[in-house]
C-alpha cells in the first residue's frame, strides 16, 4: 500500500520501470548476415539487450551500418535472429498476431505506387480485417491528419517524397497501434515536415502509445526521445535518459535577472575563491551531436567496449 | 480422334484417388518434415532445429485457422491492380491481332475447316493464357520483396497463406476475365469463319436409277468457299447435301425455288457411350490382337478372313434409351498386306451378340460394311434385326428383347478380306448417344485451359515464394515441359524406351553403339552404369509423377474433333487441379514462412 503511494508520488521516470510495462524486449539478440555458402559476412548485431517500456519514446541511434535497422527488422520478424530473442508484447517477433498492435513506418515508404492515397489506406485497413464502414472513417481521418485531403485521389507515383512519407505514416497508424516503430521518420522531410513529424510523435506519446524510432538525425532524437540507445558496429554503446545523458555534471549554469554589477562581482569573487573559473554566465547542456561524436570516436579507438558509464 | 489413354471410370478413379490420398499426404508431410528438419538442424543444431520445425508447424496450424477472407481478397485485389498496371491486357491485344491475321495463314481449302479453326483458336488461347499466367505469377512476389513493399504487408497481421492465396486468386481473376473474352471472340470467329451460303447450281433433276435406286432428284450446289456439294432430295420438298469439308446443308423447296440452309454438322459435340474391348484370336479363342510391327502398340490388329474378332461390350443398352436402334461409330485403322482395290474400303462385318451364353438367340446376322480409313464411319443398327436361332432358321428379332442381357450387348467386328487387317483400340468404336451442345462443349474446352492456367499460376506463385523472378519463371516453365513430356519420361522409366538412362545413352553416343545391341563395356561397369541410371530414373520418375500432366489436361482435341468432353473427365481434371492447388499453396506458405523477407 505504502509502496504504491510512493510510486504515485514519484515522478514518471520511476513508474516506467515496473517490469509488466515492457513492450519491447531483446535478450542477447544477435544477427550475423551470411552469404549463399553460409560464410559469415557481417556481424550486424552483437548480443543486444534492450527494454522499451510502455508510453516512452525510445530512440535507436547510430551511424549507417550500426545495426539500428537490423534491430527494428528483427523486432518485426522481417529477419530471424542468429541467436537470442526479440520479444514484442511478450510474444516472439515471428508471431504474426503481435502485428495487430503494431504500426511500422519503414525507412523509405515502401508503398504500391499504382494506388491512390485512399486506396492505399483502404488496402492496409483490409489487412487488419477492418469492416468497410470503420475503414472508411479511419481512412478519411488519417488523410486529414497528415494533411493530404487535396491529393487523396492521386496515385502515389505522382507524390513528392514528403507526401509519400506522410501517407506512409498514415498507414502505420491505420490500426491505432499501441507500439509504433519508425525507421528514420524524418528523412526526406523539409524543416516544416520534420517539425510536424516530431510534434506528431510527441502527440502519440501523449495518447499513451509507445514509440521506438531509429535515426541518425541527432537533433530530431534529442527533441523527442525520452531514452536512447546508441549503437555502433552492432554493439550497444550507450543507453539512458536523454536529459541525464546530456547533463554536464561539472558545469553549473545560472540564469538570473536584475542582478547588479556588485552582485555579479560578488559571484565572480565566490567562484574565484572556490578555485573555479567562470566560463560564462550561461550554463549550457551539451548537444547530442557532441555526445554522439565523442562516443563514435571513442568506440573506434577502443572497439568492443561500452563507452562511458551508465546514465 | 485418337484417345491415347482410355478415360477411367470416374467412380473407380475417385475411389482409387481417395484411397491413395492419405498415403500421399503422409508421405508429403513426412518428406516436408524431414527436409525442414535437415535444413534447420544444419543451421541450428539437432535440438534447436527440431524445436524450430515444431514451432513452424504449430504456427502454421494457427495461421491456416486464422486465414481471413477479407485479407485474402485484399491481397487478390492488389494482384489484380498490379496486373493491370503491368499492362496485362497486351496479351489480349496479341490474341486479337493473331486472330485478325489468322485468315492469312489458315488453310481455307482444308478438308475440315471446322477442326482447323477450332484447334487454332483453342491452341492460341491456351498458349497465350499460359504464358500470361507464367509471367504474372512468377514476377509479382519477388518484385514485392525486391522493392520492399512486402515490408508493409508482412508487418500487418497478414498470414503467409493469405499472401500466397491472394496472389493466386488475383491472377486467376485477371486470367479468367481474359479467357472469357477470348472464349467469346473465338466462338464468334469460328462460327463466322465457317458460315457460308450456296445456291443451287443449274437444275435439280431425276438422275439415272442406277445412281439413285429410288429415282430421287439430284443436283449440285454452286462452288462457294472452295467447295461444292451434291444435293439429294428425299422427297419433293426436303433434301440434304452430301458431307464436304466436314459439314452438310439442308435443302428445302420453297415458293421461290430450292433453298439451301446454313452449314450443319461442322461444329459437333458427340456424346458417346464407350464399351470395353477384348479380342478373339484367329482361331476364335480369347486372345490379344496382332501387332503389325511398325505401328505403335496402342492399337491391336485383327486378321481378315479368320475367326479373329474385336468384341466391345456395351452397358446400359436399353429400349427406352434407343427406341429405334442406335448409331455405332467406327474409327478403324486398316493395315493392308496387299494392295487390293485401293479405291474401295476393306470389307468387314458387325455382329450384335447377346453376352448371355444360355440365351435362345445368340447373335444377329452379320451386317457388312466397308471401313473407310482415317475418317469416322457411322453405322445405324436398327432395332429390328435378322437372326439365326439355334435351329438354324432365320427370324426377325428385337435388338433389346432378344440380344441384350440386362442392358449388356456385344458388338463383334471382324474383317472379311483375307490378308487384310483392321486395327483398333478401345475408344475407336462407340455408341453415339446424341449430338451434344457444341457451345457448351466449347466452354468445357476452355475450362480445361482454365485449369492449366490455375496450375501454372499456382506453381508460379509457389516458386516465387523462394526464387527470384526469372529463376521462378524457368522453374515453372520446367514443370510445364516435364508435364508435356511426361509420356516420354514414363516410357524411359518403365524401360519401354530403348537405349537406357543418361549414362548408358552417353556411352552409346560416344561409342556409336546402336540402341538395340547390348552395352559392351564389361560386366561390372555395365552393372554400375545400369544401377546409377536406374537411380537417376527413379528420381526423374518421382519428379514427373508429382508434377501435373499438362498434356492430359488439354481437352482441345475433343472440342476440335467434335467429341463431347465427358463430365467425368472434366471432374477428374478439376479434382487433380485442386489437389495441386492445395498442396503447392501449402508448400509456398511454408517457404514464405521460413524465409527472411528482408534478407
Amino acid at each position: 500500500m505504502s509502496e504504491s503511494m510512493t510510486a504515485d508520488a514519484l515522478p514518471e521516470e520511476t513508474t516506467d520501470a515496473s517490469a509488466s510495462d515492457v513492450v519491447v524486449e531483446t535478450r542477447n539478440l544477435s544477427k550475423v548476415y551470411r552469404d549463399f555458402w553460409g560464410r559469415q559476412k557481417v556481424n550486424a548485431l552483437k548480443a543486444l539487450d534492450l527494454e522499451v517500456k510502455q508510453g516512452e519514446i525510445f530512440g535507436l541511434l547510430g551511424p549507417n551500418g550500426s545495426g539500428k535497422s537490423t534491430t527494428i527488422k528483427l523486432l518485426l520478424g522481417l529477419l530471424f535472429p542468429t541467436s537470442g530473442q526479440a520479444l514484442v508484447f511478450n510474444k516472439d517477433a515471428s508471431d504474426v498476431s503481435k502485428n495487430e498492435r503494431i504500426g511500422y513506418l519503414p525507412e523509405e515508404s515502401y508503398l504500391y505506387k499504382f494506388l491512390s492515397a485512399t486506396e492505399t489506406l483502404d488496402f492496409y485497413g483490409r489487412l487488419f480485417d477492418m469492416p468497410a464502414d470503420v475503414r472508411r472513417d479511419r481512412v478519411n481521418e488519417l488523410i486529414s491528419m497528415v494533411g493530404l485531403d487535396w491529393a487523396k485521389r492521386r496515385q502515389l507515383k505522382e507524390y513528392s517524397k514528403g507526401m509519400t512519407r506522410r501517407i506512409g505514416l498514415a498507414q502505420a497508424l491505420i490500426n491505432d497501434p499501441e507500439l509504433i516503430l519508425l525507421d528514420e521518420p524524418t528523412t526526406g522531410l523539409d524543416p516544416i515536415g520534420t517539425r510536424e513529424m516530431k510534434d506528431l510523435i510527441i502527440t502519440l506519446r501523449e495518447q499513451g502509445k509507445t514509440v521506438l524510432m531509429c535515426s541518425h538525425l541527432l537533433a530530431d532524437v534529442q527533441d523527442v526521445c525520452d531514452r536512447i540507445a546508441i549503437l555502433h558496429q552492432g554493439e550497444l554503446k550507450e543507453l539512458g535518459r536523454v536529459d541525464s545523458l546530456l547533463k554536464v555534471q561539472d558545469v553549473t549554469q545560472m540564469q538570473a535577472q536584475g542582478l547588479s554589477k556588485e552582485a555579479e562581482e560578488k559571484i565572480r569573487a565566490i567562484v574565484a575563491e572556490d578555485g573555479g573559473e567562470l566560463l560564462s554566465l550561461e550554463n549550457p547542456t551539451t548537444t547530442l551531436e557532441e555526445l554522439f561524436l565523442s562516443i563514435v570516436t571513442d568506440s573506434e579507438a577502443r572497439p568492443g567496449r561500452r563507452a562511458q558509464g551508465d546514465n | 480422334m485418337t484417345l491415347e489413354q482410355a478415360i477411367p471410370n470416374f467412380a473407380d478413379w475417385v475411389f482409387e484417388a481417395i484411397r491413395f490420398l492419405p498415403i500421399f499426404m503422409i508421405v508429403f508431410a513426412a518428406a516436408g518434415f524431414m527436409i525442414g528438419y535437415l535444413v534447420s538442424a544444419v543451421r541450428r543444431g539437432p535440438v534447436e532445429g527440431f524445436y524450430a520445425v515444431a514451432t513452424v508447424i504449430g504456427s502454421a496450424v494457427v495461421d491456416i485457422a486464422n486465414t481471413s477472407v477479407r485479407r485474402t481478397l485484399a491481397m487478390a485485389m492488389l494482384a489484380v491492380q498490379e496486373s493491370i498496371r503491368r499492362k496485362v491486357l497486351v496479351a489480349f491485344a496479341v490474341f486479337i491481332v493473331v486472330l485478325l491475321f489468322a485468315g492469312w495463314y489458315l488453310d481455307v481449302k482444308s478438308d475440315n475447316p471446322g477442326r482447323l479453326y477450332l484447334s487454332f483458336v483453342l491452341t492460341s488461347s491456351n498458349y497465350l493464357v499460359l504464358i500470361l499466367a507464367l509471367f504474372l505469377s512468377t514476377f509479382s512476389l519477388p518484385a514485392d520483396i525486391k522493392n520492399r513493399t512486402i515490408y508493409t504487408i508482412v508487418t500487418k497481421p497478414v498470414r503467409g497463406t493469405e499472401i500466397v492465396l491472394g496472389r493466386i486468386i488475383g491472377f486467376m481473376a485477371v486470367g479468367t476475365a481474359i479467357l472469357v473474352a477470348m472464349c467469346l471472340i473465338s466462338y464468334l470467329f469460328v462460327v463466322r469463319g465457317l458460315s457460308h451460303e450456296h445456291r443451287v447450281d443449274g437444275e435439280i433433276q431425276v438422275t439415272s436409277t442406277e445412281l439413285s435406286p429410288d429415282g430421287s432428284l439430284q443436283g449440285s450446289t454452286t462452288y462457294d468457299s472452295h467447295h461444292r456439294h451434291t444435293i439429294t432430295m428425299f422427297d419433293d420438298e426436303t433434301g440434304e447435301t452430301d458431307v464436304v469439308m466436314g459439314h452438310h446443308h439442308a435443302v428445302e423447296l420453297a415458293a421461290d425455288g430450292y433453298q439451301i440452309g446454313p452449314p450443319e454438322g461442322a461444329l459437333a459435340a458427340r456424346v458417346v457411350r464407350r464399351g470395353s474391348l477384348r479380342f478373339k484370336d484367329r482361331s476364335g479363342k480369347p486372345g490379344t490382337g496382332v501387332n503389325v510391327g511398325h505401328e505403335w502398340a496402342y492399337r491391336s490388329y485383327i486378321e481378315g478372313g479368320t475367326l479373329a474378332a474385336a468384341v466391345w461390350t456395351f452397358d446400359g443398352m436399353t429400349a427406352d434409351r434407343y427406341a429405334d436402334g442406335f448409331n455405332l461409330e467406327l474409327n478403324l485403322r486398316v493395315f493392308r498386306t496387299h494392295k487390293g482395290n485401293i479405291e474401295k474400303g476393306i470389307l468387314g462385318s458387325i455382329t450384335i451378340r447377346n453376352p448371355d451364353t444360355g440365351a435362345r438367340i445368340r447373335s444377329s446376322e452379320p451386317i457388312s460394311f466397308a471401313a473407310t480409313e482415317f475418317s469416322i464411319d457411322r453405322q445405324f443398327i436398327p432395332r429390328q434385326l435378322k437372326a439365326i436361332d439355334s435351329d438354324g432358321t432365320v427370324s426377325d428379332v428385337d435388338l433389346f428383347e432378344d440380344l441384350t442381357d440386362d442392358g449388356k450387348l456385344e458388338v463383334w467386328i471382324q474383317c472379311s478380306e483375307r490378308g487384310q487387317y483392321y486395327g483398333m483400340a478401345e475408344p475407336d468404336v462407340y455408341v453415339l448417344e446424341n449430338d451434344g451442345n457444341f457451345a457448351i462443349n466449347f466452354i468445357k474446352g476452355f475450362v480445361g485451359i482454365w485449369l492449366q492456367m490455375l496450375m501454372v499460376t499456382t506453381f508460379g506463385v509457389g516458386f516465387s515464394t523462394f526464387l527470384s523472378g526469372p529463376v521462378g519463371m524457368l522453374a515453372t516453365l520446367s514443370t510445364i515441359v516435364v508435364g508435356l513430356f511426361r509420356q516420354f519420361i514414363v516410357d524411359l522409366v518403365s524401360g519401354s524406351m530403348e537405349g537406357g538412362g543418361p549414362i548408358e545413352s552417353l556411352i552409346r553416343v560416344l561409342t556409336q553403339a546402336n540402341v538395340s545391341i547390348d552395352l559392351d563395356i564389361g560386366r561390372f561397369p555395365t552393372l554400375v552404369v545400369k544401377f546409377l541410371d536406374a537411380r537417376f530414373l527413379d528420381v526423374l520418375n518421382v519428379i514427373t509423377m508429382s508434377l501435373p500432366d499438362y498434356a492430359g489436361f488439354s481437352t482441345t482435341e475433343f472440342v476440335a474433333t467434335g467429341f463431347n468432353i465427358e463430365p467425368s473427365l472434366l471432374a477428374m481434371q478439376v479434382l487433380r487441379a485442386l489437389t495441386y492447388f492445395v498442396f503447392v499453396t501449402l508448400i509456398g506458405y511454408f517457404f514464405l514462412k521460413t524465409r527472411e523477407v528482408a534478407a
